[in-house]
């Protein structure tokens, strides 16, 4: 029986969601070529984990070893590229995550197998593994190709596939003895370490008015401000922001910083990557404002303005205090 | 320490219009400004950074036409010490793992305690090229780096993770590290820089020079060949106000008046 | 002949564009032109990177450059913003003329510093009642025992409330027939007992350029501060306007173009009458007429500035290249408010200040009438 792989990833003593989205985007294709679907743990101490992907795979191989616990690409890639030699899965999905794009390029490139990563779709037509990825910072999609191959390993973006709940699946729980022999000396995980809160807690707030790259200038964040305040809401920003130094870390939107849901959120210069986007998309009200009319912002907004920020944002803000005057 | 960058010269996208080629697989190019990948950027200048406290030297590697000349001379310019460039018409169509290749070939002859590359590029995304390029040499990497701090024959990092955690990781050198965005804050090109990048190596090397084979290298050398490009499909678009200022600050406040969030 | 920028001068370019980008946008531009202030970190900024010192020798901390690369550099900020670029590129304002006759003591004292942006230097030459005309100077330089005594006042003397030092032109042989063979250059450093500046304000542009009056009574200066020979003072400065009159061109030409790129932004996004208003004839031939004007300057500008570069200074062409640069760019940037409507003559659609700041090109370092003048003279002794 063929497998496919979807490669569980957990963080501090959960699972992440992109293992869910993994299983949901995974039990469809294995369906369609007729494959075993087959979560790969690898951990210590994971057998509450093992548990839950039971429930939503055929199978759950499990290798528990101390040295599992924190990710580690180098210790991942060798347990990994052990388990798909052996057991030859036609396909091995892994989240574009933090941990995948660290552990994916390396890992394909000891197994000789072709790699396609960030996929916001995949299917195979024929033999052939044919995905979508998104280039230019989403303005374009692509349709690539595969190079021909009895296995292939694909990182699927987060939050792009929506996690179905399944009936308890059954799935058998096969451990396997780890093959690590020795300890990694060349890499080692230290810590982790969460950057200090800041006075503003972005994710409580009912209005955020956001900032991005259009903005050009630290002095032209008054003007947003002022917007902001208007509003009674807080200063948040996409991660150009954070990269210069304007802002907070606290204060970024997106996967790299959090995950917000306000019942307004207002977008100005800010061109939307999906790593902003996954992050506000499920605001309640999402105006954005941007020269540029094809900015990928707009496909998540109720409201689009195609002008020039500083033109549209003060004349806004004085009809907001006009009308909460009056 | 000798430091390896690994960079690109890519079209600037962010606020630039895009559209697709007759071709179907290309964007149109004439009308967008090139410059350096801006992970490279970063990584670039995280290199001059560890130049200036540590001594040693680096060399500046892209594969490129003529035209990425200019962001050689530009990363010449901000403080690299030597600058190759990978230039042969069966480099064309390559992939991340293509490139990794080429690289591969060029570096691996020369000394290097540590080479860098942006965590991804800014045109397709892949972020991969560090890491196939780590398992090509048969040393260790790590991507999204935030933070380097040199210890003896070693780096202690600190990766970026989702949702602003971090993960401290320690190295052993040689290595490459894929560096994330906002690790520092990239200097500007000085005319000091300009002036002393002119008397800098700037060379140009061929598939034949690094010793690849034509198939290993271009499209049939690639992971992954592009069959069409397309304007992403609208999932849900947004009601685009227009009317002049007015008129859409009238709508905006409606409809935030609508809402009760006014 | 080559019309072509060579990689350096590229790369110059590119390098000054993208400091413009982030440092001197609109808004910024905008604060300081409402605040009348000058721009000092942005100054210093721009000279630890070497933008400002293109023309000094490296010895000196200078880039080594030539005038060719000035005017790029100038062209460039004036560009981005008129006011800012006007106020950075002219930080060093008159130091020249100590590069070209100063001792080797005066160079390390004051074109070192100079260069690395530590300071800011004023040329105080024009008085109330002298302008255009310098031959005859009220300012006096008595020889004293110690050195030089000072008196007199200064008009519109740029950067006079930061500048770190004044060379101070002034009337050493009141005697001298014509009087211009009497004056000299005195170096004058701030501070020194005697020097009273006064900010001049509500200046139509180059707000940035902060401007003032200073006032010299019995302001002492040591023996070794005279800049150049004694009673040369007329034709040092005249000679640095033969040079400094060509980066004015340079801004003439980089803030028409600046006005005009905005124009044309804004009428290719501008609908009246349901398409935009760059389909119109009226405003399109408009645009193409200011595209062309400012190329033809720029040519001038270019070729003024490498003759310089040659050795083959041309006071004919300098005079030509500011003359022609600066009508240019007043007519242009009006023209730039023109297309924009009603609101190009608002502040914050930027092109009123440009207008407001090219004026200023007509008017100093000689106005026009006075560069025709030159052009005059020239022609008469060759043609």
């Amino acid at each position: 029986m063929k497998e496919l792989f979807v490669l569980a990833e957990h963080r501090q003593g959960e699972l992440r969601d992109v293992t869910f989205e993994m299983l949901t985007k995974g039990r469809e294709i294995s369906q369609k070529i007729n494959a075993d679907l087959t979560a790969v743990l690898l951990g210590h101490d994971v057998k509450e984990f093992a548990k839950t992907l039971a429930e939503q795979a055929k199978k759950v191989l499990i290798i528990d070893d101390v040295r599992l616990e924190n990710f580690n690409a180098e210790t991942y890639q060798k347990v990994l590229s052990y388990l798909i030699s052996e057991r030859q899965p036609s396909l091995t999905l892994i989240g574009h995550t933090a941990f995948g794009v660290d552990l994916a390029p390396s890992l394909a490139t000891e197994l000789k197998m072709p790699l396609a990563t960030d996929c916001i779709d995949l299917d195979f037509e024929g033999e052939r593994l044919v995905v979508i990825r998104q280039v230019y910072g989403g303005k374009v999609n692509v349709k690539a190709m595969l190079r021909k191959s009895e296995s292939y390993i694909v990182t699927l973006r987060p939050a792009t596939f929506e996690a179905q709940e399944v009936k308890a699946a059954g799935g058998q729980m096969i451990e396997v003895a780890s093959p690590l022999s020795e300890d990694i000396t060349y890499k080692r995980f230290i810590e982790y370490v969460q950057p200090p809160a800041g006075e503003v807690d972005i994710t409580a707030a009912d209005v955020i008015v956001a900032i991005g790259r259009g903005i050009k200038d630290a002095d032209n964040m008054p003007v947003i401000e002022k917007l902001a305040k208007a509003l009674g809401g807080v200063l948040a920003c996409s991660r150009p922001i954070v990269d210069k130094d304007w802002l907070p870390t606290d204060r970024q939107v997106g996967t790299s910083g959090k995950t917000v849901k306000p019942k307004l959120y207002i977008a100005v210069g800010i061109s939307g990557a999906f790593q902003h986007i996954s992050g506000m998309k499920n605001a309640d009200l999402i105006i954005a404002v941007n020269k540029d009319g094809k900015a990928p912002i707009f496909r998540v907004a109720d409201y689009g303005v195609v002008e020039d920020l500083f033109k549209v944002v003060p004349v806004l803000t004085e009809r907001i205090l006009e009308e909460k005057s009056s | 320490m000798e430091i390896i960058v690994c960079v690109k010269h890519v079209p600037e996208t962010a606020e630039a219009e895009v559209t697709i080629d007759e071709s179907g697989k290309r964007i149109k190019t004439e009308d967008l400004v090139y410059d350096i990948n801006e992970w490279d950027d970063y990584a670039l200048e995280e290199a001059v950074l560890l130049k200036e406290k540590h001594g040693g030297s680096i060399t500046v590697i892209t594969v490129g036409t003529e035209e990425a000349d200019k962001t050689l001379r530009k990363c010449l310019a901000r403080g690299a010490d030597r600058a190759k460039r990978l230039a042969d018409k069966a480099f064309e169509e390559s992939d991340a793992f293509a490139t990794a290749k080429i690289l591969h070939k060029t570096i691996q002859n020369l000394p290097f305690d540590l080479i860098l590359t942006g965590a991804q590029a800014g045109d397709d995304g892949f972020a991969q090229v560090g890491g196939i390029l780590a398992e090509l040499l048969g040393i260790p990497h790590a991507t999204m780096i935030k933070k380097i701090d040199v210890t003896e024959g070693s780096v202690k990092v600190n990766r970026e993770l989702e949702g602003g955690l971090e993960q401290v990781m320690e190295i052993k050198l040689p290595a490459v590290l894929a560096i994330q965005t906002g690790i520092n804050e990239p200097r500007y090109v000085s005319i000091m820089g300009v002036r002393k990048a002119r008397q800098k190596e700037l060379k140009v090397l061929n598939l034949a020079d690094i010793g690849l084979k034509e198939e290993e290298v271009g499209e049939s050398g690639s992971w992954i060949t592009v069959e069409k490009m397309f304007i992403p499909p609208v999932e849900k678009e947004a009601e685009i106000l227009t009317g002049g200022l007015d008129n859409i600050a009238t709508k905006i406040v409606e409809t935030l008046r609508a809402r009760g969030l006014i | 002949m080559n019309f072509e920028l060579n990689e350096e001068q590229k790369d110059i370019k590119k390098a000054v564009r993208e400091f413009c980008e982030k440092e001197f946008t609109p808004e910024i531009g905008l604060e300081f032109d409402k605040k009348e202030e000058h721009p000092t970190d942005l100054y210093r900024k721009a000279a630890e990177l070497g933008f400002t010192s293109l023309r000094f020798p490296e010895e000196y901390g200078g880039q080594g450059y030539g005038m060719f690369e000035e005017c790029l550099v100038t062209e460039e900020m004036c560009r981005a913003d008129p006011g800012l670029g006007v106020a950075v590129m002219s930080g060093t304002f008159a130091s020249d003329i100590i590069m070209e006759h100063g001792t080797e003591e005066q160079k390390k004292k004051y074109i070192t510093p100079l260069c690395s942006g530590k300071f800011i230097s004023a040329g105080a030459f024009t008085e109330p009642a002298h302008g255009s005309d310098i031959a005859r100077m009220d300012t006096t330089g008595v020889k004293s025992s110690g050195g030089w005594v000072i008196n007199g006042s200064k008009t519109f003397i740029t950067n006079a409330p930061v500048a770190d030092f004044f060379l101070v032109l002034c009337q050493t042989d009141p005697k001298a027939e014509p009087s211009y063979r009497g004056q000299s250059i005195i170096a004058v450093d701030k501070g020194t007992d005697g020097i009273d500046v006064t900010k001049l304000h509500d200046k139509m542009g180059i707000r940035p350029a902060i401007t003032g009056e200073v006032g010299f009574s019995d302001v002492e200066a040591p023996e070794e501060n005279l800049v150049g020979g004694l009673n040369r003072g007329f034709y040092q400065v005249m000679g640095f306007f033969d040079v400094s009159r060509v980066p004015i061109a340079a801004q003439a030409v980089g803030i028409a173009q600046g006005a005009f790129e905005r124009a044309f932004n804004y009428a290719k996004e501008r609908e009246q009458f349901g398409r935009p208003i760059i389909q119109f004839q009226g405003v399109s031939f408009k645009l193409a007429e200011m595209a062309m004007r400012i190329e033809a300057a720029r040519g001038l500008t270019y070729k003024a500035a490498w003759l310089i570069d040659q050795g083959k200074t041309d006071a004919m062409m300098t005079s030509m290249a500011k003359a022609f640069a600066s009508r240019m760019a007043v007519e242009v940037t009006d023209w730039a408010i023109q297309v924009h409507g009603g609101y190009g003559y608002m502040g914050d659609y930027h092109v009123e200040r440009f207008h407001r700041c090219a004026k200023i090109t007509e008017i100093y370092e000689g106005t026009s009438e006075i560069q025709k003048l030159t052009i005059m003279r020239y022609l008469m002794k060759r043609m």
